[in-house]
Protein backbone atom coordinates (compact mmCIF):
# COMPACT_ATOMS: atom_id res chain seq x y z
CA UNK A 1 0.00 0.00 0.00
CA UNK A 2 3.07 2.14 0.05
CA UNK A 3 2.61 5.34 -1.80
CA UNK A 4 -1.13 5.86 -1.82
CA UNK A 5 -1.73 8.52 0.69
CA UNK A 6 -5.29 9.55 0.92
CA UNK A 7 -6.26 12.88 2.34
CA UNK A 8 -8.92 12.72 4.97
CA UNK A 9 -9.44 15.39 7.55
CA UNK A 10 -10.17 13.59 10.76
CA UNK A 11 -10.04 9.83 10.20
CA UNK A 12 -6.26 9.32 10.47
CA UNK A 13 -6.16 11.30 13.70
CA UNK A 14 -8.97 9.25 15.11
CA UNK A 15 -7.15 6.05 14.19
CA UNK A 16 -3.85 6.99 15.76
CA UNK A 17 -5.27 8.85 18.74
CA UNK A 18 -5.50 5.91 21.20
CA UNK A 19 -2.04 4.60 20.41
CA UNK A 20 -0.33 8.00 20.48
CA UNK A 21 -2.15 9.03 23.63
CA UNK A 22 -1.09 5.86 25.42
CA UNK A 23 2.48 6.15 24.23
CA UNK A 24 2.65 9.70 25.55
CA UNK A 25 1.10 8.85 28.92
CA UNK A 26 2.79 5.52 29.57
CA UNK A 27 6.12 5.85 27.80
CA UNK A 28 7.18 9.43 27.15
CA UNK A 29 5.80 11.18 30.23
CA UNK A 30 7.39 8.79 32.79
CA UNK A 31 10.87 9.47 31.38
CA UNK A 32 10.44 13.23 31.52
CA UNK A 33 8.93 12.96 34.98
CA UNK A 34 11.85 10.85 36.15
CA UNK A 35 14.44 13.34 34.95
CA UNK A 36 12.57 16.27 36.53
CA UNK A 37 12.16 14.49 39.86
CA UNK A 38 15.88 13.92 40.14
CA UNK A 39 16.43 17.67 40.01
CA UNK A 40 13.56 18.63 42.31
CA UNK A 41 13.69 19.35 46.01
CA UNK A 42 10.87 18.45 48.39
CA UNK A 43 9.16 21.79 47.65
CA UNK A 44 9.56 21.31 43.86
CA UNK A 45 12.43 23.76 43.34
CA UNK A 46 15.42 23.04 41.16
CA UNK A 47 18.22 21.44 43.13
CA UNK A 48 21.31 19.32 42.69
CA UNK A 49 21.10 17.98 46.24
CA UNK A 50 19.69 14.60 45.21
CA UNK A 51 22.67 13.96 43.01
CA UNK A 52 25.11 15.30 45.63
CA UNK A 53 23.63 12.94 48.21
CA UNK A 54 23.83 10.05 45.80
CA UNK A 55 27.44 10.71 44.82
CA UNK A 56 28.43 10.84 48.50
CA UNK A 57 26.91 7.40 49.01
CA UNK A 58 29.24 4.40 49.02
CA UNK A 59 26.41 2.04 48.06
CA UNK A 60 25.97 3.94 44.82
CA UNK A 61 29.63 3.58 43.82
CA UNK A 62 29.57 -0.09 44.70
CA UNK A 63 26.43 -0.58 42.59
CA UNK A 64 28.01 1.27 39.69
CA UNK A 65 31.06 -0.97 39.92
CA UNK A 66 28.90 -4.12 40.09
CA UNK A 67 26.79 -2.95 37.13
CA UNK A 68 29.86 -2.31 34.97
CA UNK A 69 31.52 -5.58 35.97
CA UNK A 70 28.32 -7.53 35.30
CA UNK A 71 27.89 -6.02 31.85
CA UNK A 72 31.51 -6.29 30.80
CA UNK A 73 31.26 -10.02 31.39
CA UNK A 74 27.71 -10.81 30.31
CA UNK A 75 27.46 -8.85 27.04
CA UNK A 76 30.39 -10.54 25.23
CA UNK A 77 29.43 -13.95 26.66
CA UNK A 78 25.85 -13.71 25.47
CA UNK A 79 26.75 -12.42 22.03
CA UNK A 80 29.52 -14.93 21.40
CA UNK A 81 27.54 -17.92 22.69
CA UNK A 82 24.41 -16.96 20.74
CA UNK A 83 26.51 -16.47 17.61
CA UNK A 84 28.05 -19.94 18.01
CA UNK A 85 24.59 -21.44 18.60
CA UNK A 86 23.21 -19.65 15.54
CA UNK A 87 26.12 -20.84 13.38
CA UNK A 88 25.52 -24.45 14.38
CA UNK A 89 21.77 -24.26 13.96
CA UNK A 90 22.28 -22.77 10.50
CA UNK A 91 24.17 -25.85 9.27
CA UNK A 92 22.13 -27.93 6.87
CA UNK A 93 22.16 -31.33 8.49
CA UNK A 94 19.51 -33.94 9.27
CA UNK A 95 17.44 -33.23 12.40
CA UNK A 96 18.54 -29.62 12.68
CA UNK A 97 14.92 -28.44 13.15
CA UNK A 98 14.75 -30.48 16.34
CA UNK A 99 17.89 -28.85 17.70
CA UNK A 100 16.65 -25.41 16.71
CA UNK A 101 13.41 -25.98 18.60
CA UNK A 102 15.32 -27.25 21.63
CA UNK A 103 17.55 -24.17 21.57
CA UNK A 104 14.49 -21.93 21.51
CA UNK A 105 12.97 -23.63 24.56
CA UNK A 106 14.77 -21.64 27.29
CA UNK A 107 13.30 -18.50 25.77
CA UNK A 108 9.81 -19.83 26.50
CA UNK A 109 10.64 -20.13 30.18
CA UNK A 110 10.33 -16.65 31.66
CA UNK A 111 13.28 -15.06 33.39
CA UNK A 112 11.44 -15.28 36.70
CA UNK A 113 10.91 -18.99 36.40
CA UNK A 114 14.38 -19.73 35.08
CA UNK A 115 15.78 -17.82 38.04
CA UNK A 116 13.65 -19.75 40.49
CA UNK A 117 14.57 -23.11 38.94
CA UNK A 118 18.28 -22.31 38.77
CA UNK A 119 18.20 -20.96 42.30
CA UNK A 120 17.07 -24.35 43.56
CA UNK A 121 19.49 -26.23 41.31
CA UNK A 122 22.41 -24.12 42.52
CA UNK A 123 21.51 -24.45 46.20
CA UNK A 124 24.44 -25.35 48.41
CA UNK A 125 22.67 -28.02 50.47
CA UNK A 126 20.17 -29.68 48.18
CA UNK A 127 21.06 -28.46 44.71
CA UNK A 128 21.56 -30.88 41.86
CA UNK A 129 24.53 -28.96 40.43
CA UNK A 130 26.50 -29.33 43.65
CA UNK A 131 25.50 -32.97 43.79
CA UNK A 132 26.90 -33.46 40.29
CA UNK A 133 30.08 -31.57 41.13
CA UNK A 134 30.44 -33.98 44.03
CA UNK A 135 31.15 -36.73 41.50
CA UNK A 136 34.24 -34.78 40.48
CA UNK A 137 35.24 -34.65 44.13
CA UNK A 138 34.41 -30.97 44.58
CA UNK A 139 33.05 -29.58 47.83
CA UNK A 140 29.60 -27.91 47.59
CA UNK A 141 29.87 -24.34 46.34
CA UNK A 142 27.59 -21.59 47.66
CA UNK A 143 26.84 -20.31 44.18
CA UNK A 144 24.35 -17.70 45.29
CA UNK A 145 25.56 -17.06 48.84
CA UNK A 146 29.31 -16.81 48.24
CA UNK A 147 30.58 -13.37 47.28
CA UNK A 148 32.99 -14.90 44.78
CA UNK A 149 30.31 -16.82 42.89
CA UNK A 150 27.07 -14.85 43.15
CA UNK A 151 27.58 -12.49 40.22
CA UNK A 152 28.83 -15.29 37.97
CA UNK A 153 25.82 -17.41 38.91
CA UNK A 154 23.47 -14.57 38.00
CA UNK A 155 25.30 -14.28 34.67
CA UNK A 156 24.79 -17.99 34.08
CA UNK A 157 21.09 -17.80 34.93
CA UNK A 158 20.41 -14.79 32.70
CA UNK A 159 22.47 -16.14 29.83
CA UNK A 160 20.80 -19.53 29.84
CA UNK A 161 17.60 -17.84 28.73
CA UNK A 162 19.16 -14.81 27.06
CA UNK A 163 21.29 -16.74 24.56
CA UNK A 164 18.20 -18.49 23.20
CA UNK A 165 16.65 -15.09 22.56
CA UNK A 166 19.63 -13.39 20.93
CA UNK A 167 20.30 -16.48 18.84
CA UNK A 168 17.00 -15.88 17.04
CA UNK A 169 18.15 -12.49 15.80
CA UNK A 170 21.58 -13.68 14.71
CA UNK A 171 20.06 -16.71 13.01
CA UNK A 172 17.67 -14.43 11.14
CA UNK A 173 20.68 -12.40 10.03
CA UNK A 174 22.59 -15.50 8.92
CA UNK A 175 19.60 -16.68 6.90
CA UNK A 176 19.61 -13.34 5.11
CA UNK A 177 23.08 -13.94 3.69
CA UNK A 178 22.97 -15.13 0.09
CA UNK A 179 24.43 -18.64 -0.13
CA UNK A 180 26.11 -17.68 -3.41
CA UNK A 181 28.51 -15.55 -1.35
CA UNK A 182 29.70 -18.64 0.50
CA UNK A 183 30.01 -20.66 -2.67
CA UNK A 184 32.23 -18.14 -4.39
CA UNK A 185 34.34 -17.91 -1.21
CA UNK A 186 34.72 -21.67 -1.29
CA UNK A 187 35.79 -21.60 -4.92
CA UNK A 188 38.36 -18.95 -4.07
CA UNK A 189 39.74 -21.37 -1.49
CA UNK A 190 38.71 -19.42 1.59
CA UNK A 191 38.96 -21.52 4.76
CA UNK A 192 36.39 -21.72 7.55
CA UNK A 193 37.85 -19.00 9.77
CA UNK A 194 38.68 -16.75 6.86
CA UNK A 195 35.09 -17.00 5.60
CA UNK A 196 33.75 -16.35 9.07
CA UNK A 197 35.82 -13.26 9.90
CA UNK A 198 36.05 -11.79 6.41
CA UNK A 199 32.56 -12.58 5.12
CA UNK A 200 29.99 -13.78 7.67
CA UNK A 201 30.74 -11.36 10.50
CA UNK A 202 31.05 -8.22 8.32
CA UNK A 203 27.88 -9.10 6.41
CA UNK A 204 25.93 -9.28 9.66
CA UNK A 205 26.68 -5.62 10.39
CA UNK A 206 23.04 -4.56 10.82
CA UNK A 207 22.34 -7.54 13.02
CA UNK A 208 25.35 -6.81 15.21
CA UNK A 209 24.36 -3.23 15.68
CA UNK A 210 20.86 -4.19 16.78
CA UNK A 211 21.94 -7.10 18.97
CA UNK A 212 24.69 -5.07 20.62
CA UNK A 213 22.47 -2.10 21.41
CA UNK A 214 19.47 -4.17 22.51
CA UNK A 215 21.60 -6.54 24.56
CA UNK A 216 23.41 -3.69 26.29
CA UNK A 217 20.14 -1.98 27.15
CA UNK A 218 18.55 -5.20 28.39
CA UNK A 219 21.47 -6.20 30.58
CA UNK A 220 22.10 -2.78 32.08
CA UNK A 221 18.48 -2.68 33.21
CA UNK A 222 18.26 -6.28 34.32
CA UNK A 223 17.35 -6.81 37.93
CA UNK A 224 14.81 -9.63 38.31
CA UNK A 225 17.37 -12.41 38.90
CA UNK A 226 19.11 -10.34 41.55
CA UNK A 227 15.86 -9.49 43.22
CA UNK A 228 14.68 -13.09 43.30
CA UNK A 229 17.87 -15.06 43.86
CA UNK A 230 20.28 -12.90 45.86
CA UNK A 231 18.50 -9.74 46.97
CA UNK A 232 21.55 -7.82 45.79
CA UNK A 233 23.78 -9.73 48.16
CA UNK A 234 25.95 -11.28 49.43
CA UNK A 235 27.58 -8.09 50.68
CA UNK A 236 26.26 -6.08 47.77
CA UNK A 237 28.12 -8.20 45.23
CA UNK A 238 25.10 -8.43 42.90
CA UNK A 239 23.53 -5.10 43.81
CA UNK A 240 23.26 -3.54 40.35
CA UNK A 241 22.10 0.06 39.85
CA UNK A 242 18.68 -0.95 38.58
CA UNK A 243 18.03 -3.02 41.69
CA UNK A 244 19.25 -0.19 43.87
CA UNK A 245 16.78 2.06 42.04
CA UNK A 246 13.98 -0.42 42.66
CA UNK A 247 14.86 -0.62 46.35
CA UNK A 248 15.11 3.17 46.61
CA UNK A 249 11.56 3.55 45.38
CA UNK A 250 9.84 0.65 47.08
CA UNK A 251 11.94 -0.24 50.12
CA UNK A 252 13.28 3.14 51.23
CA UNK A 253 10.45 5.21 49.68
CA UNK A 254 13.06 7.60 48.35
CA UNK A 255 11.68 8.65 44.97
CA UNK A 256 14.25 11.36 44.12
CA UNK A 257 17.08 8.89 44.71
CA UNK A 258 15.40 6.39 42.41
CA UNK A 259 14.90 9.09 39.77
CA UNK A 260 18.60 10.02 39.92
CA UNK A 261 19.65 6.38 39.66
CA UNK A 262 17.43 5.67 36.66
CA UNK A 263 18.54 8.89 34.95
CA UNK A 264 22.21 8.02 35.45
CA UNK A 265 21.58 4.50 34.22
CA UNK A 266 19.82 5.77 31.09
CA UNK A 267 22.64 8.21 30.40
CA UNK A 268 25.22 5.42 30.70
CA UNK A 269 23.20 3.19 28.39
CA UNK A 270 22.70 5.99 25.86
CA UNK A 271 26.41 6.83 25.88
CA UNK A 272 27.42 3.23 25.36
CA UNK A 273 24.88 2.72 22.59
CA UNK A 274 26.07 5.93 20.95
CA UNK A 275 29.68 4.70 21.01
CA UNK A 276 28.63 1.30 19.67
CA UNK A 277 26.67 2.98 16.90
CA UNK A 278 29.60 5.22 16.04
CA UNK A 279 32.05 2.35 16.09
CA UNK A 280 29.91 0.10 13.88
CA UNK A 281 29.09 2.72 11.27
CA UNK A 282 32.61 4.13 11.25
CA UNK A 283 33.98 0.80 10.18
CA UNK A 284 31.68 0.82 7.20
CA UNK A 285 32.93 4.24 6.08
CA UNK A 286 36.49 2.94 5.89
CA UNK A 287 35.56 -0.08 3.89
CA UNK B 1 41.78 -39.19 5.09
CA UNK B 2 39.58 -39.31 2.06
CA UNK B 3 37.14 -36.53 1.36
CA UNK B 4 34.27 -38.78 2.39
CA UNK B 5 35.85 -39.57 5.75
CA UNK B 6 36.54 -35.90 6.30
CA UNK B 7 32.89 -34.99 5.67
CA UNK B 8 31.81 -37.76 8.03
CA UNK B 9 34.10 -36.57 10.86
CA UNK B 10 32.84 -33.05 10.36
CA UNK B 11 29.26 -34.23 10.65
CA UNK B 12 29.97 -36.20 13.82
CA UNK B 13 31.70 -33.19 15.41
CA UNK B 14 28.77 -30.94 14.55
CA UNK B 15 26.33 -33.40 16.11
CA UNK B 16 28.46 -33.67 19.25
CA UNK B 17 28.51 -29.86 19.61
CA UNK B 18 24.77 -29.68 18.97
CA UNK B 19 24.07 -32.36 21.57
CA UNK B 20 26.22 -30.62 24.20
CA UNK B 21 24.34 -27.36 23.63
CA UNK B 22 20.99 -29.17 23.62
CA UNK B 23 21.78 -30.77 26.99
CA UNK B 24 22.64 -27.35 28.42
CA UNK B 25 19.36 -25.95 27.11
CA UNK B 26 17.23 -28.88 28.19
CA UNK B 27 18.74 -29.95 31.50
CA UNK B 28 17.03 -27.37 33.74
CA UNK B 29 13.68 -27.96 32.06
CA UNK B 30 13.87 -31.75 32.29
CA UNK B 31 15.17 -31.62 35.84
CA UNK B 32 12.30 -29.33 36.75
CA UNK B 33 9.82 -31.75 35.17
CA UNK B 34 11.33 -34.71 36.97
CA UNK B 35 11.48 -32.92 40.33
CA UNK B 36 7.86 -31.80 39.97
CA UNK B 37 6.83 -35.46 39.83
CA UNK B 38 8.39 -36.53 43.13
CA UNK B 39 7.99 -35.85 46.81
CA UNK B 40 10.39 -33.46 48.47
CA UNK B 41 11.59 -36.26 50.70
CA UNK B 42 12.39 -38.43 47.68
CA UNK B 43 14.15 -35.51 45.99
CA UNK B 44 16.34 -34.52 48.95
CA UNK B 45 17.15 -38.00 50.22
CA UNK B 46 18.58 -39.07 46.86
CA UNK B 47 20.43 -35.85 46.08
CA UNK B 48 23.72 -36.60 47.83
CA UNK B 49 25.74 -38.53 46.83
CA UNK B 50 24.96 -38.14 43.17
CA UNK B 51 23.37 -41.09 41.39
CA UNK B 52 20.80 -41.60 38.69
CA UNK B 53 18.19 -41.40 41.47
CA UNK B 54 19.15 -37.76 41.97
CA UNK B 55 17.71 -37.02 38.56
CA UNK B 56 14.87 -39.49 38.14
CA UNK B 57 11.94 -40.06 40.52
CA UNK B 58 11.97 -43.35 42.39
CA UNK B 59 8.17 -43.19 42.49
CA UNK B 60 6.45 -40.62 40.27
CA UNK B 61 3.50 -38.78 41.77
CA UNK B 62 1.16 -35.98 40.71
CA UNK B 63 0.68 -34.90 44.31
CA UNK B 64 2.55 -31.59 43.88
CA UNK B 65 0.28 -30.54 41.04
CA UNK B 66 -2.81 -31.45 43.04
CA UNK B 67 -1.60 -29.50 46.07
CA UNK B 68 -0.62 -26.31 44.23
CA UNK B 69 -4.02 -26.19 42.57
CA UNK B 70 -6.09 -27.03 45.65
CA UNK B 71 -4.24 -25.78 48.72
CA UNK B 72 -2.35 -22.92 47.09
CA UNK B 73 -5.11 -21.95 44.65
CA UNK B 74 -2.65 -21.79 41.81
CA UNK B 75 -5.46 -21.58 39.28
CA UNK B 76 -6.06 -18.03 40.44
CA UNK B 77 -2.78 -16.50 39.16
CA UNK B 78 -3.20 -18.53 35.98
CA UNK B 79 -6.67 -17.06 35.44
CA UNK B 80 -5.37 -13.57 36.21
CA UNK B 81 -2.53 -13.92 33.75
CA UNK B 82 -4.96 -15.26 31.13
CA UNK B 83 -7.31 -12.29 31.61
CA UNK B 84 -4.47 -9.77 31.39
CA UNK B 85 -2.91 -11.49 28.39
CA UNK B 86 -6.10 -11.99 26.40
CA UNK B 87 -7.30 -8.41 26.85
CA UNK B 88 -3.87 -6.98 26.01
CA UNK B 89 -3.79 -9.07 22.85
CA UNK B 90 -7.28 -7.94 21.78
CA UNK B 91 -6.76 -4.23 22.46
CA UNK B 92 -3.14 -4.32 21.33
CA UNK B 93 -3.98 -5.88 17.98
CA UNK B 94 -6.90 -3.55 17.30
CA UNK B 95 -5.34 -0.25 18.36
CA UNK B 96 -1.85 -0.82 16.98
CA UNK B 97 -3.17 -2.05 13.65
CA UNK B 98 -5.48 0.97 13.44
CA UNK B 99 -2.56 3.30 13.99
CA UNK B 100 -0.48 1.40 11.47
CA UNK B 101 -3.33 1.64 8.95
CA UNK B 102 -3.40 5.42 9.40
CA UNK B 103 0.36 5.71 9.01
CA UNK B 104 0.49 3.64 5.82
CA UNK B 105 -2.71 4.76 4.13
CA UNK B 106 -3.14 8.42 4.92
CA UNK B 107 -1.32 11.65 4.53
CA UNK B 108 -1.93 13.96 7.46
CA UNK B 109 -0.38 16.89 9.26
CA UNK B 110 2.02 15.96 12.03
CA UNK B 111 2.77 12.55 10.63
CA UNK B 112 6.46 13.37 10.46
CA UNK B 113 6.49 14.01 14.21
CA UNK B 114 4.13 11.26 15.29
CA UNK B 115 5.77 8.43 13.38
CA UNK B 116 9.19 8.84 15.04
CA UNK B 117 7.38 9.08 18.37
CA UNK B 118 6.02 5.57 17.83
CA UNK B 119 9.47 4.30 16.85
CA UNK B 120 11.17 5.89 19.85
CA UNK B 121 8.64 4.35 22.19
CA UNK B 122 9.80 0.85 21.41
CA UNK B 123 13.39 1.73 22.09
CA UNK B 124 12.51 2.88 25.59
CA UNK B 125 13.15 -0.06 27.88
CA UNK B 126 10.22 -0.78 30.10
CA UNK B 127 12.33 -1.32 33.21
CA UNK B 128 13.67 2.20 33.00
CA UNK B 129 10.25 3.81 33.13
CA UNK B 130 8.47 1.29 35.34
CA UNK B 131 8.95 3.20 38.56
CA UNK B 132 7.81 6.64 37.34
CA UNK B 133 5.05 4.83 35.46
CA UNK B 134 3.85 3.57 38.81
CA UNK B 135 2.93 7.11 39.87
CA UNK B 136 1.03 7.58 36.61
CA UNK B 137 -0.88 4.37 37.26
CA UNK B 138 -1.56 5.37 40.83
CA UNK B 139 -2.87 8.79 39.73
CA UNK B 140 -5.22 7.01 37.34
CA UNK B 141 -6.18 4.68 40.22
CA UNK B 142 -5.01 1.67 38.29
CA UNK B 143 -2.99 0.15 41.11
CA UNK B 144 -4.14 -3.36 41.96
CA UNK B 145 -6.48 -3.60 39.01
CA UNK B 146 -6.41 -5.63 35.82
CA UNK B 147 -6.55 -2.37 33.90
CA UNK B 148 -3.25 -1.35 35.48
CA UNK B 149 -1.57 -4.34 33.92
CA UNK B 150 -3.41 -4.21 30.60
CA UNK B 151 -3.65 -0.57 29.52
CA UNK B 152 0.00 0.51 29.78
CA UNK B 153 1.00 -2.52 27.69
CA UNK B 154 -1.50 -1.98 24.87
CA UNK B 155 0.25 0.70 22.82
CA UNK B 156 3.44 -0.94 21.65
CA UNK B 157 5.69 0.73 19.11
CA UNK B 158 7.15 -2.56 17.99
CA UNK B 159 3.74 -4.06 17.28
CA UNK B 160 2.63 -0.92 15.40
CA UNK B 161 5.83 -1.06 13.40
CA UNK B 162 5.22 -4.72 12.60
CA UNK B 163 1.77 -3.88 11.21
CA UNK B 164 3.16 -0.97 9.19
CA UNK B 165 5.77 -3.23 7.59
CA UNK B 166 3.05 -5.66 6.57
CA UNK B 167 0.46 -3.12 5.39
CA UNK B 168 3.04 -1.46 3.15
CA UNK B 169 3.09 -4.58 0.99
CA UNK B 170 -0.65 -4.75 0.42
CA UNK B 171 -1.32 -3.83 -3.22
CA UNK B 172 -3.01 -0.39 -3.46
CA UNK B 173 -5.31 -1.66 -6.22
CA UNK B 174 -7.16 -3.75 -3.65
CA UNK B 175 -8.08 -0.69 -1.61
CA UNK B 176 -8.74 1.46 -4.66
CA UNK B 177 -11.15 -1.09 -6.12
CA UNK B 178 -13.13 -1.12 -2.92
CA UNK B 179 -13.14 2.68 -2.83
CA UNK B 180 -14.54 2.80 -6.36
CA UNK B 181 -17.26 0.42 -5.24
CA UNK B 182 -18.13 3.00 -2.61
CA UNK B 183 -16.89 1.12 0.45
CA UNK B 184 -16.42 3.19 3.59
CA UNK B 185 -13.07 3.17 5.45
CA UNK B 186 -14.24 1.01 8.35
CA UNK B 187 -15.48 -1.58 5.85
CA UNK B 188 -12.22 -1.45 3.93
CA UNK B 189 -10.29 -2.01 7.12
CA UNK B 190 -12.38 -4.84 8.52
CA UNK B 191 -13.40 -6.56 5.29
CA UNK B 192 -10.31 -6.14 3.11
CA UNK B 193 -7.25 -5.34 5.16
CA UNK B 194 -7.89 -7.53 8.19
CA UNK B 195 -8.63 -10.81 6.37
CA UNK B 196 -5.43 -10.67 4.32
CA UNK B 197 -3.42 -9.65 7.35
CA UNK B 198 -4.09 -12.75 9.44
CA UNK B 199 -0.40 -13.78 9.55
CA UNK B 200 0.70 -10.45 10.96
CA UNK B 201 -2.10 -10.53 13.51
CA UNK B 202 -0.87 -13.96 14.62
CA UNK B 203 2.69 -12.67 14.97
CA UNK B 204 1.61 -9.55 16.82
CA UNK B 205 -0.66 -11.55 19.10
CA UNK B 206 2.13 -13.97 19.88
CA UNK B 207 4.54 -11.16 20.62
CA UNK B 208 2.10 -9.51 22.99
CA UNK B 209 1.40 -12.86 24.57
CA UNK B 210 5.07 -13.60 25.28
CA UNK B 211 5.57 -10.11 26.69
CA UNK B 212 2.58 -10.21 28.98
CA UNK B 213 2.85 -13.81 30.07
CA UNK B 214 6.48 -13.33 31.07
CA UNK B 215 6.35 -9.79 32.35
CA UNK B 216 7.57 -9.51 35.88
CA UNK B 217 8.59 -6.05 36.92
CA UNK B 218 5.40 -4.21 36.04
CA UNK B 219 2.93 -6.62 37.67
CA UNK B 220 5.28 -6.74 40.66
CA UNK B 221 4.81 -3.01 41.10
CA UNK B 222 1.25 -2.44 40.04
CA UNK B 223 -0.59 -5.60 41.10
CA UNK B 224 0.70 -6.78 44.42
CA UNK B 225 -2.51 -7.95 46.05
CA UNK B 226 -2.98 -11.68 46.23
CA UNK B 227 -6.27 -11.64 44.32
CA UNK B 228 -4.95 -10.29 41.06
CA UNK B 229 -1.28 -11.22 41.06
CA UNK B 230 -0.02 -12.94 37.95
CA UNK B 231 1.72 -16.25 37.56
CA UNK B 232 5.27 -14.86 37.55
CA UNK B 233 4.67 -12.94 40.75
CA UNK B 234 2.99 -15.93 42.39
CA UNK B 235 5.98 -18.14 41.66
CA UNK B 236 8.57 -15.60 42.75
CA UNK B 237 6.67 -15.12 46.00
CA UNK B 238 6.33 -18.87 46.34
CA UNK B 239 10.08 -19.23 46.19
CA UNK B 240 10.52 -16.58 48.84
CA UNK B 241 8.45 -18.46 51.42
CA UNK B 242 10.62 -20.39 53.82
CA UNK B 243 8.14 -23.15 54.54
CA UNK B 244 7.28 -23.92 50.94
CA UNK B 245 8.27 -27.27 49.49
CA UNK B 246 10.61 -27.11 46.53
CA UNK B 247 8.65 -29.69 44.61
CA UNK B 248 5.64 -27.34 44.65
CA UNK B 249 7.76 -24.63 43.08
CA UNK B 250 9.01 -27.04 40.44
CA UNK B 251 5.43 -28.09 39.68
CA UNK B 252 4.13 -24.54 39.44
CA UNK B 253 7.08 -23.57 37.21
CA UNK B 254 6.20 -26.44 34.91
CA UNK B 255 2.57 -25.33 34.73
CA UNK B 256 3.49 -21.77 33.87
CA UNK B 257 6.07 -22.82 31.30
CA UNK B 258 3.91 -25.28 29.44
CA UNK B 259 1.47 -22.71 28.06
CA UNK B 260 4.06 -20.46 26.35
CA UNK B 261 5.89 -23.53 25.08
CA UNK B 262 2.70 -24.92 23.51
CA UNK B 263 1.94 -21.58 21.89
CA UNK B 264 5.45 -20.66 20.85
CA UNK B 265 6.69 -23.86 19.26
CA UNK B 266 4.03 -24.22 16.55
CA UNK B 267 4.35 -20.52 15.67
CA UNK B 268 8.11 -20.11 16.17
CA UNK B 269 8.59 -19.14 12.55
CA UNK B 270 6.03 -16.33 12.77
CA UNK B 271 7.56 -15.04 15.96
CA UNK B 272 11.11 -15.03 14.63
CA UNK B 273 9.96 -13.31 11.45
CA UNK B 274 8.11 -10.76 13.54
CA UNK B 275 10.97 -9.78 15.76
CA UNK B 276 13.25 -9.75 12.76
CA UNK B 277 11.01 -7.35 10.89
CA UNK B 278 11.03 -5.09 13.91
CA UNK B 279 14.78 -5.08 14.37
CA UNK B 280 17.14 -6.22 11.69
CA UNK B 281 15.20 -4.88 8.73
CA UNK B 282 14.19 -1.76 10.61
Amino acid sequence: MGGIYIKNKWLPYLLILPTILMICIFKIYPIIDSVIQGFSSADSNFTLDNYKLLFADKTFWNSLKVTLKFNIIIIPIQIIVSFIMALFVNVKIRGIEVFRTVFYLPFCISLTISTVIWQMMLNVNNGVINSMLGVLGLKPIGFLIDKKWALLSIILISSWRGCAYWMMFILAGLKGIDSAVYESAKIDGSGFFNTMFRITIPLLKNTWLFVLVANTTANFLLFAPMQIATDGGPQGSTNVLMYEAYKSAFKYSNRPRQACLVTILLIIVMLICFVQNRFMTDKEAHR
Amino acid sequence: MTLKQKAFTRKVLIYIALIIMAVAALFPILFCLSASLRTQDDLFRNMFPFSIKSLIPTAATLENYVIIFTKHEFWRPIMNTMIVTVFTIIFGCILNSMAAFAFTCFEFKGKKILYPLVLISFMVPFEAIAIPLYSVASNLSMVDTYAGMIIPAVADGLVTFLFIQFFKDIPPSLVEAARVDGAKWPTIFTKIIMPISVPVFVTAGLMIFMNQWNSYMWPLLVARSKDIRTIQIAISQFSGERSIQWTYIYASSMVSAIIPICLFLPFQKHFVEGITAGSVKG
